[in-house]
């Protein structure tokens, strides 16, 4: 299976945040990975002991700021990221969610291509060279770059039935060979997208379901989603993605058949993975972990460019808005107020009021407050009369 | 359908067979944007059998009801549900369109914005109609502007110039419903649903119980914030004390004025999971951007600084008493009632004030 972890690169600090018209600049910060995301990560390392496959970290932004961060993630507590893929160029800078989430689909659909491609050459090795050698040696090519899991070839002892193998020591005829290369293609495209509910910059929680309904434009079949999954289940048998998630007043149980992709949420506690299956988990292994990120551009996804960055964006952050005027303020054992209605009065031929009681006196002229002070009209406001006005 | 984009649409949340809160906030939402516009509030309800929730949407500020009515969309189902609106903004073109920002409203808004495609401004706490203009797009008028906190520092205006429809989702809590007039009248439309083969279903719903706390639902929020560490002479205090403080004010001002009151938190004491608190003080405690929004008759704000995180989220309250020993924290500039000092020893002169008089 191939398990996609989204992960995002946010500021470290949001005070520290540095923006160009609304728009964060990520070269110029120092980012850390979003916290959310690392449920994202405990996820896929369970769908990994589950379903066996490779987890894959696919993120979007300056890849010199990017790849430092994802270098914990091979050797994390649990198993880890086992490739890490990175989105970056200019020409995606400003991105909003729309235009971020038509990228990321695009690397997600890459992603499946390129673990697809891999069966489809050796499918056209075996139709044109037959039982030769040359079948082999693509096959351990493949292999060694990371592209074939164990259960088509291998070099670990415990794999010696792979399907290559068997062609190869002709236990397997041609169509057979093929046919089995066709279920594991199969396999191949059914992936899961994992991702943190949000992000702790622009806080959304948007990319996760539009990732879901890009792949579904890109790849032209329905990929469903759920969000804020606390809990989730795989069933290698059906193919099937059970999941809960609290929405609102309601707790949802959502079944999802591959490829689908979850938001993961804080709640969320990874499951035993059965012993039983280990076989084929391994099986469905890859040959390990590859140091190295690769970088796409915007070219190598093949990319609308009027699909990408500020040009693909239809939002346009703007000016901050005036928090207002504070409010009238009223300090316990400072601010002069009115202890009782007062009627309108003159001093030094001004008029003032009438009052209510509780308006404030502070900013009277003096000649005003000292009569209203000797009539004992005025004084100092009190605990009891906040009390009064807030719940009176 | 011909012309302009036109008419301000509100996606309406059904929940024990009756509208939500949220949705009824968000009909006052688009009553505000669409006088503005010279526009019509058309409100849109997915389910079965929800002619009378579509009247009591009239009644809350609804022009016209589209309902897409069909037995099989019972239960909340995101693809479902998305593509039912989805087909109706295809065929009948809204100049806007908003969803409550809450779980179920971001889950559909944003395959929907995808599909249209269109942008989609989230978690807005104010909504505004304003002309626009941009050296490279040019003048637009009476865009919908949309305002939330950017980045954590501020409240930003968000513009859909070029898409339409512009698509919002609205914090609950940040408008209030409108009285229901029960004599407005409006048309409601019922359209039909083509159910597909989808490669996902709902295997099982079950209706929580009411959040504990009701933040949203109290009159009185009173919340805790890092202040709870130390007192202003710096010395280290137990915050247990200080909720015991909170819990005594809640309970004075239940008793004497009869008002429901909540216990409130900010993100950084709900995070900080301090021993003392255990139990006391959770997620559902917490005010603000990451957690609830608040408009209370009355909030007290004890030993916090009022980063914007979490202001957005209790700013709109009618009265704020703020208690800070720093008096340049930010949380004073909307209060209502500063007072600078320590929460150790404001909280109980505020106990003590109220309780007088106040039954046992």
């Amino acid at each position: 299976m191939l398990i996609i972890v989204l992960l995002k690169g946010v500021p470290a600090r949001t005070t520290q945040a540095v923006q160009i018209g609304g728009v964060l600049n990520r070269e110029a910060m120092d980012l850390v990975l979003n916290p959310h995301d690392a449920k994202a990560v405990e996820a896929a390392d369970y769908l990994k002991r589950r379903a066996g496959g490779k987890v894959v970290a696919l993120s979007m932004g300056p890849d010199a700021k990017l790849i430092p961060l994802m270098r914990p993630l091979y050797d994390a507590e649990v198993s880890g990221v086992d490739e890490v893929y990175i989105l970056s160029d200019r020409k995606m800078a400003g991105s909003d969610t729309l235009a971020t989430s038509y990228a990321v689909s695009l690397g997600v659909k890459k992603l499946v291509e390129r673990h697809t491609a891999p069966i489809d050459e050796l499918s056209a090795e075996i139709k044109r060279a037959g039982y030769s050698d040359t079948v082999k040696a693509k096959a351990a090519a493949l292999y060694g770059a990371n592209l074939l899991p164990n259960r088509v070839y291998s070099d670990l002892p415990s794999f010696r039935d792979s399907i290559v193998h068997r062609f190869v020591e002709g236990r397997l005829t041609t169509e057979a060979a093929l046919a089995e290369l066709a279920a594991e293609k199969g396999k191949a495209s059914e992936f899961v997208v994992l991702s943190g509910v949000k992000t702790t910059d622009g806080e959304t929680g948007s990319v996760g379901p539009q990732v879901a309904e890009g792949t579904s434009e890109l790849l032209g079949r329905v990929v469903p989603h759920a969000t804020y999954v606390d809990d989730f289940e795989f069933d290698p048998q059906t193919g099937t993605i059970s999941s809960e998630r609290r929405i609102g007043y309601l707790s949802q149980k959502l079944e999802m058949k591959l490829p689908a992709l979850l938001t993961v949420s804080a709640e969320y506690r990874p499951r035993e993975a059965p012993a039983s299956r280990l076989l084929e988990v391994r099986g469905s292994n890859y040959r390990g972990k590859v140091l190295q990120a690769t970088k796409w551009t915007a070219d190598d996804l093949g990319a609308d460019p009027k699909r990408l960055g500020l040009a693909g964006s239809p939002t346009i952050v703007g000016a901050g808005v005036d928090v207002g005027k504070p409010p009238v303020q009223k300090r316990v054992g400072e601010t002069l107020v009115f202890l009782a209605a007062a009627p309108q009065f003159e001093v030094g031929s001004k008029k003032y009021g009438p009052f209510s009681r509780g308006d404030l006196a502070s900013g009277l002229p003096e000649d005003a407050l000292a009569k209203l002070k000797g009539e004992g009209a005025v004084g100092t406001f009190t605990v009891e009369m906040m009390a009064g006005e807030l719940f009176g | 359908m011909s012309g302009e984009p036109k008419g301000v649409w509100v996606y309406l949340q059904r929940s024990r067979g009756d509208l939500t809160k949220d949705s009824l906030e968000l009909l006052a939402a688009a009553r505000g944007v669409a006088s503005k516009l010279d526009q019509q509030v058309v409100g849109v309800i997915v389910g079965s059998g929800v002619e009378a929730l579509a009247q009591k949407a009239i009644a809350y500020g609804a022009d016209s009801v589209l309902a897409v009515d069909d037995p099989a969309l019972e239960d909340y189902f995101n693809l479902a549900y998305a593509d039912a609106i989805y087909s109706l903004v295809l065929e009948r073109k809204p100049y806007i369109l908003l969803f409550a920002a809450n779980e179920i409203g971001k889950d559909i808004a944003a395959r929907v914005a995808f599909r249209i495609p269109t942008g989609l401004a989230t978690d807005n706490v104010q909504l505004a109609v304003e002309d626009y203009s941009n050296p490279v797009l040019g003048q637009f008028k009476d865009l919908l502007i949309q305002i939330r906190p950017d980045f954590g520092t501020r409240l930003a205006r968000i513009y859909t110039p070029r898409h339409r429809p512009q698509m919002a989702t609205v914090r609950p809590g940040s408008f209030s419903p409108l009285e229901p007039d029960p004599k407005r009248r409006g048309k409601v439309e019922t359209v039909g649903f083509t159910w597909k083969e989808y490669p996902a279903r709902v295997a099982e719903v079950t209706e929580l119980p009411p959040p504990v706390p009701d933040l949203a639902g109290a009159d009185v929020v009173i919340s805790l914030g890092m202040g709870v560490l130390k007192d202003a002479s710096g010395k280290a205090r137990d915050p247990a004390e200080a909720y015991r403080y909170a819990e005594e004010l809640k309970g004075v001002i239940e008793r004497k004025y009869r008002l429901k009151v909540e216990i409130g938190a900010t993100r950084s004491l709900v995070y900080a999971e301090l021993k003392a608190l255990e139990g006391l003080i959770g997620k559902a405690n917490q005010v603000g951007q990451t957690g609830a929004t608040v408009k209370p008759r009355v909030y007290v704000a004890a030993g916090i600084s009022g980063a914007l995180q979490h202001r957005v989220g209790m700013q709109n309250s009618a009265k704020i008493v703020a208690i800070n020993t720093d008096p340049e924290a930010p949380i004073f500039k909307i209060a209502h009632y500063p007072i600078v000092g320590d929460l150790y020893e404001e909280l109980p002169k505020l106990i003590s004030a109220i309780g007088v008089g106040a039954p046992a």
